[in-house]
Order: C-alpha cells, then structure tokens, then sequence
C-alpha cells in the first residue's frame, strides 16, 4: 500500500513505533510461551542461578507413568475433562435459553441481561468470596434451604466430589453471561422477517426454533461452544479461591501451578519443580489442542452441511 | 374471535413462564448480592446466632474496621498503580502496532497480525515468564509485575479491525497537509478510533484489576500486593469474622458494579471479543 507520510529514511517511521509492542509481545508473550516446550526436556527450579540440567522425556515419564503422583495427575486430567463437559453442556445450554428469554419483545429484559452478565466484571476472588458466604455451612442462606427438606451439607468444605460439584456450578454462574451476550448477539443479526415468513407457513414455536433460529445460530454456536471449551479446560482460579489445593479436588491447571509455585503461595523454595510443572502444561496445552481441533472439525462439517 | 381468544391466552402464559424462569434464574445472581450485603451490616454475635436474619439495625463499623485492618488504602493504590499504568502503556505500544497493520503501512502486514493471534493458540507462557522475571531481578517487584500486562493480543485484533473502517484517503489528505506520520495517529486516528480504544481498555484494565494468579507467583512482599490478594490474605485471617470479610468485599464490588452500570457497553463488547482468550 502506498505510504503518503514521506519518502526514503521517514517510511522507516511506522516500523520504529511498531517495535516496542512487537518486542515487548516477543518477550513477555511470545518467547516464553514457545519456551515452555524446552523448559518441559529440563530439571530446572525456582531458584535463581541454580544450575539447569537437560533431562529428556523424564518429565513426562516420571507425569504419566511413574508411581502414586502419576495416579493422582490421571485423576487430576480425568477431573478436567469432566469438569469441561459438564461446564460446557450447562452453560451452553443455559446461556442459550436466557439469550432467547431476553431477545422476546417484553418490558425489563435490559435488566437481566445486566444482572446475569454482573459477575463477569467482578472476577474470580469476589466471586468466590460471595459464593463461600452464600454457602456458609452453619446457617447460611444455602443451609437453610436445605434444612426446610431436611438436609444437611458441608459444601464447599464437604466430601471432594461435592465441593468439586459447587465450583462447577459457581463457574457457569460466574461466566454464564458472556454466553448468553454472544449468544445475543448471535440473534439480532437473524432477519426477523425469516421469523414472520416461517410464521406464515405455520410453524409453532419449537418448529421455528428448529429450523430458523438454530441453524441460522450456527456462527455463536460454533464461538460459544470453542471458548466454553478452551475455557473451562485452563480454568482454575474459583479452586483457589473456593477449596484451595484439596485432594480429590485439583483440575490440571490447578496441578501445574502447585507444582510449579507451591500449594499456597509464590514463596520460592527448592522444591519447586518448575521443569515438571511445564511438561504437565505441555499435556495440557496437548489436551486443549487435540479436543480444540476435533470439535472446530466437526462444527465447520457440520456448518458446511446446514449452510452448504 | 374464539380463536384470537385463545392465542391471546397462549401468549400471555408463554410470557409468565418467561418471566418466571428469568426471575429463578436472577435470584441466584441477586441472592449472593444481597447476602454479602446484609452480613456486612451485621454484628458478629448476630451473624453467629442467625446468619440469614436481616439487619434491621445496620452496623456500619464492619467497613471502618475492614478499611483500616485489611489494609486497604495500600492495596487499592498499588491495584490502582498497576492497571492505570500497565493499561497505559499497553494501549499505546498498541495503536502503534495495529495502525501500520491495518493499512499495510508495513511489510508483511497480514504475517505480522498472525505472529500476534498465533500466542492464543500456544502453550501457556507460566513457567518461562517466571523464570525471565526472576533473572532480570523483577521478582517481587511492581515494574516486572506490571511488565506482566503490557501485552495483549485480542486488544490488537480489536483495533486493526477498527482502523480498517477509517477511510484511507484521510491519510492522504494529512500527509497533503504536511502532517507527520506520529502527529497524524496521535491526534487524528486515536481520536477517531475512541470507541474501539474504550473497549480494550476496560476489557484490558478489568483483567488486571482482578487478577488473583500473577500476584500469588509474583509478589511477595504485603507492600506490593494489589487488593485481589490482599482480600485473599483478609480472608486467611479474618476468614471466620463474616460481617468484617463481607464488608470488605462489598467495599470492593461497589465501585466495581458502579464502573460496571457506567461502561456497559465498552464492557461487554470487551469482553465478549476478550473471551477468546479463554
């Protein structure tokens, strides 16, 4: 394209103020994200200066096959997985039935809207802090619900299956309404006459639904279900804020940090194996990648044959 | 006429199952809310007695106490620190790389764009970051926490994408004029480019505010911490003392939710482009 702001040594301009965020992107973002491959063959630790041997595939061996911790990071990685289906059928699901709730003609839906997308904003420690108050187990609001059946529950403080139960709930109440306001969106771009001209053919509300609104969805569908996905699969921060490192509780992400950090902060001591830590975020990084693929193939096939 | 009559009904009930679902699902929303609000109000004995009774008697010592022991005027400066000037700096390296992108201003435009979309599909960046960090001594330091956040890949999409609908020729009639290539984005693109600025922005500063992981590796030193961990560290010590806690987090989800009501729309459009980071 043609440059109008001068000729020879000014066109250099636009590369010399490009260059900070290029560079910045190299060493903050892009560099280290490449170089957890490397870091994943290596012993290294957090500790500075220490030395950094290179050590193969022990770190994936020793991750996968070796003894009672390759056991629990089994579970750890059979837990992420369900945690995502359930976090993706639900949210999806829900996130969907509300985008329709509120795209009808009826007074208030601005409202809604605004109140299902609030926590959003708030992030994962109010989120979590507000839930472990609602959840309070001697007496709180969620106690006392129960008690009216006559029962009685621990929650978050509870048997590990339950607790992990609760922050797969808190997760879809927390990120519900950026499905929902994609979903929304998804919507106002169908032409309403389509709507009217199925209408007049006769179709009921569920036929409409069937054959306008979902295959003319398909675009949302696809985004909403790709980053429902990805996201519930790297996402970890409600088990920090809600349950901390429990056993029978820990999801990858959750894992690769523990070990990678420590269970409880960022203090740096010599048992941090930071050089497993990033072999554990290569099977991640492999897992996302591998399920990532499978499901955008089957949506663009799918997408081919509804709108081919 | 009968016929009408019972579409009339049809539809009538079909909104009050709208409606009712709505609200079911608007009470799990509102009723943390409203908890978190009432506890803070109350007095520890009358939590302890009923945590769910209402506060009839509103106690508001809970937030001079929490202001005062969970350390806050700290916190929120470092939190305030942190986002105003990791946003800053981002937003500008930011214009500068998307502009040349967007009208091809430079070489291989379009690879450019790729190398910064390609990092969203990479491994995460945890383990390398940290051990960059520690070797250049920023551990535990404001500049390599706030180093942390200057870069953000969707931000840039966002504003190619909207440098696109800006016509070309404005260019050239500036450059007519004998206005620099530096002056011209300064002063007339990122005027022009407002709303898409404003989006990324908020999506960009929200994400710092609320960031829990990178204090917990980064920072150690209570001096430095934002008040993500700050509440974190309340709650470790104050974590049975519901009425204080939940004053404290009230104290931060207000000026949140007010920011929230003001910026709506920068802030959903934000973040429903800025999920696709995950």
């Amino acid at each position: 394209m043609s440059y109008h702001f001068g000729r020879g040594k000014a066109k250099l301009i636009p590369y010399l103020l490009l260059l900070p965020g290029l560079l910045f992107y190299f060493l903050i973002s892009l560099g280290p994200s490449m170089a957890t491959a490397v870091y994943s063959f290596t012993d290294a630790t957090g500790i500075k200066g220490a030395p950094i041997h290179w050590i193969g595939l022990d770190n994936y061996r020793e991750f996968l096959f070796m003894g009672r911790a390759s056991v629990d990071n089994l579970d750890a990685l059979k837990r992420t997985l369900i945690f995502c289906v359930a976090v993706t059928f639900i949210q999806f699901s829900l996130g969907l039935l509300v985008a329709l709730l509120v795209n009808q003609k009826l007074k208030g839906t601005n409202i809604f809207r605004t109140i299902y997308f609030m926590p959003v904003i708030l992030g994962a420690v109010i989120q979590g802090l507000m839930w472990s108050l609602f959840l309070y187990p001697l007496g709180g609001p969620a106690a006392k619900l129960l008690s009216i059946f006559g029962l009685r529950s621990e929650f978050l403080g509870g048997q590990p299956a339950e607790a992990f139960a609760w922050v797969i709930f808190i997760q879809i109440w927390a990120n519900m309404g950026i499905t929902m306001m994609i979903f929304i969106a998804g919507l106002q771009t169908i032409p309403t006459d389509m709507y009217e001209a199925a209408r007049i053919d006769g179709a009921n509300s569920w036929q409409v639904f069937r054959n306008v609104t979902w295959p003319l969805l398909t675009p949302s569908v696809n985004t909403n279900l790709l980053l429902n996905i990805i996201g519930s699969l790297q996402a970890w921060q409600l088990f920090l804020v809600l349950v901390g490192y429990r056993n029978g509780t820990q999801v990858l992400g959750y894992l690769i940090y523990a070990t990678g950090f420590g269970q409880t902060s960022g203090s740096v001591t010599s048992s941090f194996r930071q050089g497993y830590a990033a072999a554990a975020s290569i099977v991640l990084f492999l897992l996302v990648l591998v399920i990532g693929m499978a499901v955008q193939y089957i949506l663009q096939r799918r997408e081919a044959r509804i709108l081919g | 006429m009968n016929r009408q009559l019972r579409m009339g009904t049809r539809i009538k009930w079909n909104r009050i199952a709208s409606y009712a679902v709505l609200i079911f699902i608007a009470l799990l929303y509102l009723g943390p809310l409203f908890m978190l609000v009432n506890t803070s109000l109350k007095t520890m004995p009358s939590f302890m007695k009923d945590a769910t009774s209402l506060a009839t008697e509103p106690h508001f010592e809970n937030f001079s106490e929490a202001w005062t022991k969970a350390n806050f005027p700290k916190y929120l400066l470092n939190s305030v620190g942190y986002t105003t000037a990791a946003t800053a700096i981002y937003i500008v390296t930011a214009v500068f790389v998307a502009f040349p992108i967007a009208r091809g201003y430079i070489k291989y435009s379009g690879a450019v764009l790729t190398l910064f979309v390609i990092a969203l599909f990479l491994p995460p960046a945890l383990i390398p970051q940290f051990q960059l960090m520690l070797n250049l001594g920023l551990y535990n330091n404001p500049i390599g926490y706030i180093m942390l956040f200057i870069v953000n890949p969707i931000g840039i999409v966002i504003l190619v994408n909207y440098v696109k609908t800006i016509p070309r020729e404005l260019d050239e009639a500036a450059a007519l004029d004998g206005c620099g290539y530096f002056r011209f984005v300064w002063s007339i693109v990122i005027p022009l480019i407002r709303p898409a600025i404003a989006t990324v922005i908020v999506m960009h500063a929200i994400g710092i505010w609320n960031e829990i992981i990178a204090p917990t590796i980064y920072l150690t030193s209570k001096e430095y911490y934002p008040i993500t961990r700050g509440l974190i560290v309340f709650q470790g010590v104050y974590g049975s003392n519901w009425p204080t806690l939940a004053a404290a987090v009230l104290l931060l989800t207000l000026p949140m939710l007010v920011l929230f009501l003001v910026l709506q729309r920068y802030i959903v459009s934000g973040l429903t482009a800025g999920a696709v980071k995950g």
